[in-house]
């Protein structure tokens, strides 16, 4: 999960900006054009428009989010909303102030989301991967039974416990062995070592 | 992964003309006219209180239903430009000056003669009728206003949910000062500030839940399953 470090700022003109390009207020002109002749049914327009911001917000969210994906997530979603509620927007008022209320909105909807996540999720530590039942955590019980139980499982997370916990790489290294990414690795992860908890238990009572 | 050219792709695909919204004072009008002929029907439907024409002209009760009338008008207007991205939020204070006036009203009124609440003040059956038309008003109100301001699910449903509720919350008291004869200040405060109090907790409470509804309505289809 991406952490965003310090303080999370939102800032309605861009400090350093980085996306700014020249001429803003021209541009903006521009995109309340665009925007105009969207809301009429203009599709090229609309994707002129779209494909413009997109850089822009991406700007933005930047600020907010250190993981890509989160950035690629957020610009999502404020395309979507921009496009859900472009009836609102009144073409004789500036189209960025517009566009950057609907982001921060956005972003801060997105932080939010996080924070609660956070606060109850946990991230896999070797506490973790001890199973509570004794018999599990007995020498003789190990490696037959254990083996047997990775086989079991779905093809993904008996990849995932066999990169990361057997052959003990990290999330990283996993991620390019096995092509995938490191959200997907920490999910089967945690899956298989839930089924795998159930499995043991089953098996040795 | 859906990239975000792809998600440009799939809105330009479903880029159809719009209809633009009306400028956000036009709006307000429309339902605040709306809210008028609710009104107007259950006076029809219900009769004036009997005692309107001399209560008119104490100026307590008619200063206090003209703020309250004022707060509505001013918070319809608030919530429907506040339901707009690029509005100031401190449009949410608009309301503020005849809110004030209307509590003071209805709070002075309530510390001269609340001595008033007699044998005769009021009889329960008022009461029950007073809250028929409490629902009455408000439930049309709302549902209108909701569905007007729909969009705004997305954008700042807190602020709007509450300037909404107090709109129809102080045009609902209004209504009820119109048509009831409750006599007893305290009952008129309680009536007035709790029907208020009540309506603008209530679309805090439930505003969020119904924009929720709204939003899971008004986003094209999203999540797609991460990797």
């Amino acid at each position: 999960m991406a952490i965003p470090r310090g303080k999370p700022r939102l800032t309605l003109v861009p400090s350093a900006g980085p996306a700014e390009p020249q001429g803003r207020a021209g541009q903006r002109r521009e995109w309340s054009g665009l925007m105009a002749r969207a809301q009429d049914g203009d599709r090229d327009a609309y994707r002129a428009l779209l494909e413009d911001i997109a850089p822009y917000l991406r700007a933005l969210a930047a600020r907010c989010f250190r993981e890509p994906s989160d950035i690629e997530d957020a610009v999502q979603d404020i395309l979507l909303t921009v496009h859900a509620v472009r009836h609102a927007y009144d073409p004789a008022r500036p189209f960025g102030p517009w566009l950057v209320a609907i982001a921060n909105r956005r972003i801060i909807d997105r932080l939010r989301r996080q924070m609660r996540a956070r606060s109850r999720e946990i991230e896999l530590t070797a506490a973790h991967e001890t199973f509570s039942a004794d018999p599990a955590n007995l020498r003789e019980t190990d490696e037959k039974v254990l083996h047997r139980a990775i086989d079991q499982l779905p093809p993904d997370q008996g990849q995932a416990i066999r990169l990361l916990k057997l052959r003990e790489m990290s999330l990283k290294e996993a991620a390019l062995a096995s092509g995938r990414s490191v959200v997907a690795l920490k999910v089967a992860t945690h899956r298989a070592i839930r089924s795998l908890r159930k499995m043991l238990r089953g098996e040795t009572p | 992964v859906t990239t975000t050219p792809d998600v440009i792709d799939a809105l330009v695909e479903r880029a159809t003309p719009v209809r633009r919204l009306r400028p956000p004072l036009l709006r307000a009008g429309l339902w605040l006219g709306f809210a008028a002929i609710v009104v107007a029907l259950l006076a029809v439907g219900h009769g004036l209180r009997t005692d309107l024409a001399l209560r008119l002209r104490e100026p307590g009760f008619a200063l206090a239903i003209a703020a309250a009338l004022a707060t509505g008008i001013l918070a319809a207007v608030a919530a429907f430009a506040l339901s707009l991205p690029d509005r100031s939020r401190w449009l949410a204070l608009l309301p503020a000056p005849a809110l004030a006036v209307w509590l003071a009203t209805v709070g002075y009124g309530c510390l001269t003669d609340w001595v008033a609440v007699g044998p005769d003040g009021m009889h329960p059956g008022e009461t029950l009728r007073c809250f028929a038309t409490l629902v009455l008003t408000s439930a049309p109100l709302a549902v209108a206003l909701a569905v007007m301001l729909r969009y705004a699910a997305l954008l700042r449903p807190g602020a709007v949910a509450m300037t909404g509720g107090l709109a129809i919350g102080a045009v609902t008291s209004a209504a009820l000062s119109l048509l009831h004869d409750l006599d007893a200040t305290a009952m008129i405060l309680v009536w007035n500030l709790g029907t208020a109090a009540l309506i603008a907790a209530l679309a805090s409470l439930f505003g969020g839940n119904l924009f929720a509804w709204f939003e899971a309505r008004l986003r094209p289809a999203r999540e797609a399953p991460r990797p």
